[in-house]
């Protein structure tokens, strides 16, 4: 482990003290943060693999041993699938949205002749992302509302009148719509992880490359690019384990509906175990998130390790 | 040297642990004095009304009921309407239940039952029958499960169509007594412009309530009340049916207004105070805030029209009692049922009417020295139905409601047809019933 390798107990060895005692000392040290990683996180962790293999409800005591019934049962219910292609459709269209747009908005901003205003810019674009998500949605609720929302009445304004739609209520529109809000929230916070890893560049590269003719476009692809591609990469995989833990975006705004149009997969989980008692099966829904956002995790660790070393 | 700095090193570690304990050594202290003998009695009350209107009353009554009871001590906390109905299941999984608990009636309060949740309350009513014949059988009933009552009603709910009477006297309109008449009434108001019924289903809670009532009016009785227990639900009756259809035809010939789906129900009461539609479809318990919300605008109310040649009793209302039951692991039972008899006291029932305008089921609670006309009338209107339709979501099993509920949002989109949606219902109908048998 890098940290080890780093840490001052390492650089002291075979001076006052003895390697193994320190051994037991870092030990000491991990230990509270252990303990409660243990009994909050990995404990429950494995309960709910083991919970998801019976058939049980919140408040009775009795659990039916039914090993993979809920797993077959959530693999032929067709919510499971709308929520794992309305996570799927919110991961793409949120990548491309934060990390693509985010970036092009980061390097305009990074532009001489808008640097001046750089501070400006950062905060309108970044204040989205520190309102309650709670608020944002009811906002929204009532921006796309088809008797008093604004999006309707921008519409007739624009002589687009035949565009006006019933945006939350329609099933075939209310996750667009809610994936729009997603990103006016979210694009400003990718920027600004984009902006500060943009300040590192050395500025030498940008000069030299200038003096060899080349153009603002060649600037970005060139260098900026390849400069912050850990942190494209990095953005790019927290977007999507976002996408894959979305909740409360769903239930401030739809609850799911209309029907199960905007249903999530942590939205179905919630369902299934607080609404309807089936903890059991809410707890298969549970190992399956579990296991896409695991293996996003994986592939993050990998990465910002390689941009470590 | 050496010692010292190794003792440095151990010392937040040690700060640490101590902390810890000295934590939990506090929280058993206080524990201790909870249950302790010579200390009060500690009730935790659980309810669903946070807000600061409706929150200054309950601690109007827990002040003085705990001047009353030095040795009981309530501890009471409120969760909103859509939170509590995951508090409470998560809570009955646990072993910190509050004492006493909201809950709604029907199928909702019988799970609690069902699970050995809910302390029979039925000794403590027996014993004292002033208190008992003080309260409204149709507030009791739905908290009655074989014969055993599990539950006090707090408050009685029906749901009535208020209307804006000066839009009805420009289009010469009365109330209309059957569904044909409420029909004409809506063709009316559609061909004058004017949108007839104001509707936000985005949480399609708001299109159960509608079938509440027209499934108790188009499924005969008997099988509805076999239909709805979990045991034998079947949902085979044409009724089902016909109820959904007539519920889509009011959308289908345009008599709500735009965006049902994506409309809150209580932005709608404001758009039908400010006369931009003529009915809606509410609670007596929002009757309140209607009049307020009218600023003195003229408005009257009707129950949903009966419907000719439809097999079911048309003199039933849709609405239905909640109040509050009694976990079974209480230790301090008999504390409990006092802090209920005193609540539901008819001083401190008339003072709800009066504070919070709600539809209290202790006789003679509402009356016309302490609540205004329309609360009396929603009473009489009350006292005088044969009967009460629960809500649809709360009486049936919540498997079967979750298929129910999110295709009345498709129904009214047209994504679904009634005949789709009853299949759905009585698959989800069927697997529940094998489970509960």
């Amino acid at each position: 482990m890098t940290a080890e390798e780093d840490s001052p107990f390492r650089r002291q060895e075979g001076t006052s003290l003895r390697s193994n005692q320190n051994r037991s000392l870092i030990l000491l040290y991990i230990l509270p943060a252990l303990l409660l990683m243990t009994s909050f996180i990995y404990y429950p962790l494995v309960q709910n693999f083991i919970y998801s293999f019976y058939r049980w409800s919140a408040f009775s005591s009795s659990k039916v041993f039914i090993a993979f019934d809920n797993y077959k049962r959530l693999f032929l219910d067709p919510v499971f699938y709308i929520a794992v292609k309305n996570n799927v459709l919110y991961a793409l269209v949120s990548v491309l949205c934060q990390c693509g747009i985010g970036l092009i908005i980061a390097a305009a901003l990074e532009e001489k002749f808008l640097r001046r205003y750089q501070g400006f810019f950062r905060t309108v674009y970044f204040i989205p992302a520190v309102i309650s998500m709670t608020v944002i949605g009811l906002l929204w609720q009532l921006i796309y509302n088809p008797n008093i929302g604004i999006v309707n009445a921008m519409l007739d304004l624009l002589k687009l009148g035949r565009f006006a739609h019933e945006w939350l209520g329609d099933s075939n529109t209310a996750i667009y719509a809610i994936i729009l809000v997603s990103q006016w929230q979210y694009t400003g916070y990718i920027m600004l992880l984009y902006l500060v890893a943009m300040q590192k560049i050395p500025a030498e590269l940008y000069e030299s490359a200038r003096i060899d003719g080349a153009g603002p476009t060649r600037c970005f692809f060139s260098i900026t690019i390849p400069q912050i591609k850990e942190m494209i990469v990095v953005c790019t995989v927290i977007t999507i384990i976002g996408s894959f833990k979305l909740f409360d975006e769903i239930y401030v705004m739809t609850a799911g509906g209309p029907g199960r149009s905007t249903e999530v997969l942590a939205t179905a989980m919630y369902r299934s175990g607080f609404r309807n008692d089936e903890m059991g099966y809410a707890a298969a829904f549970a190992v399956v998130l579990f296991l896409i956002t695991f293996i996003f995790t994986l592939i993050q660790l990998k990465v910002s390790r390689t941009s470590e070393e | 040297m050496k010692s010292s700095t190794r003792f440095l090193a151990f010392a937040p570690v040690l700060a640490l642990a101590v902390l810890g304990m000295t934590a939990c050594g506090r929280k058993s202290d206080s524990g201790a004095s909870a249950n302790g003998s010579s200390g009060p009695v500690e009730i935790k009350f659980l309810h669903k009304w946070p807000q600061p209107v409706n929150m200054a009353y309950f601690e109007g009554v827990v002040k003085a009921f705990e001047t009353a009871n030095p040795n009981i001590k309530i501890k009471m906390e409120a969760v909103a309407d859509e939170p509590i109905k995951d508090k409470l299941r998560v809570l009955m999984g646990s072993d910190s239940q509050p004492d006493i608990y909201f809950s709604w009636s029907g199928e909702f309060a019988k799970k609690f039952v069902s699970s050995s949740n809910a302390f029979d309350l039925t000794e403590a009513l027996n014993a004292d029958p002033g208190w008992k014949d003080s309260i409204m059988k149709a507030g009791l009933e739905p908290f009655t499960f074989n014969n055993k009552n599990y539950g006090i009603p707090l408050r009685i709910n029906g749901k009535f169509f208020v209307y804006n009477k000066t839009l009805f006297a420009k289009y010469k309109l009365s109330e209309p007594q059957t569904w044909d008449q409420f029909m004409s009434t809506c063709e009316t108001l559609k061909k004058n412009g004017v949108v007839p019924i104001a509707f936000g289903n985005i949480t399609p809670w708001a299109a159960c309530h509608y079938l509440t009532g027209l499934n108790q009016k188009w499924v005969p009785q008997e099988v509805r009340e076999k239909d709805y227990d979990p045991k034998n639900g079947e949902f085979t009756d044409p009724g089902y049916i016909k109820a959904l259809q007539y519920f889509k035809n009011l959308n289908d010939k345009g008599y709500f207004n735009k965006g049902v789906n994506s409309t809150e129900h209580n932005m709608m009461v404001e758009t039908f105070a400010q006369g931009k539609q003529a009915m809606m479809y509410v609670e007596l318990e929002e009757f309140q805030d209607v009049n307020t919300k009218m600023a003195g605008k003229p408005w009257g109310f009707f129950p949903l029209p009966s419907i000719e040649n439809a097999p079911g009793n048309q003199k039933f209302l849709t609405g239905a009692p909640d109040g509050f039951m009694v976990s079974a692991k209480t230790k301090h039972p008999q504390e409990a049922i006092a802090f209920l008899k005193f609540l539901t006291n008819k001083e401190n029932s008339a003072k709800l009417v009066s504070t919070l305008g709600w539809p209290s089921p202790v006789i003679g609670a509402v009356n016309s020295s302490n609540a205004p006309d329309f609360l009396v009338k929603g009473m009489e209107a009350i006292q005088k139905a044969e009967g009460m339709a629960l809500w649809l979501d709360t009486d049936i099993n919540i498997k079967i409601s979750d298929i129910y509920l999110p295709d009345l949002q498709e129904l009214l989109n047209g994504k679904k047809t009634p005949q789709q949606i009853m299949k759905e219902v009585q698959d989800a109908a069927r697997q529940v019933a094998s489970e509960t048998k």
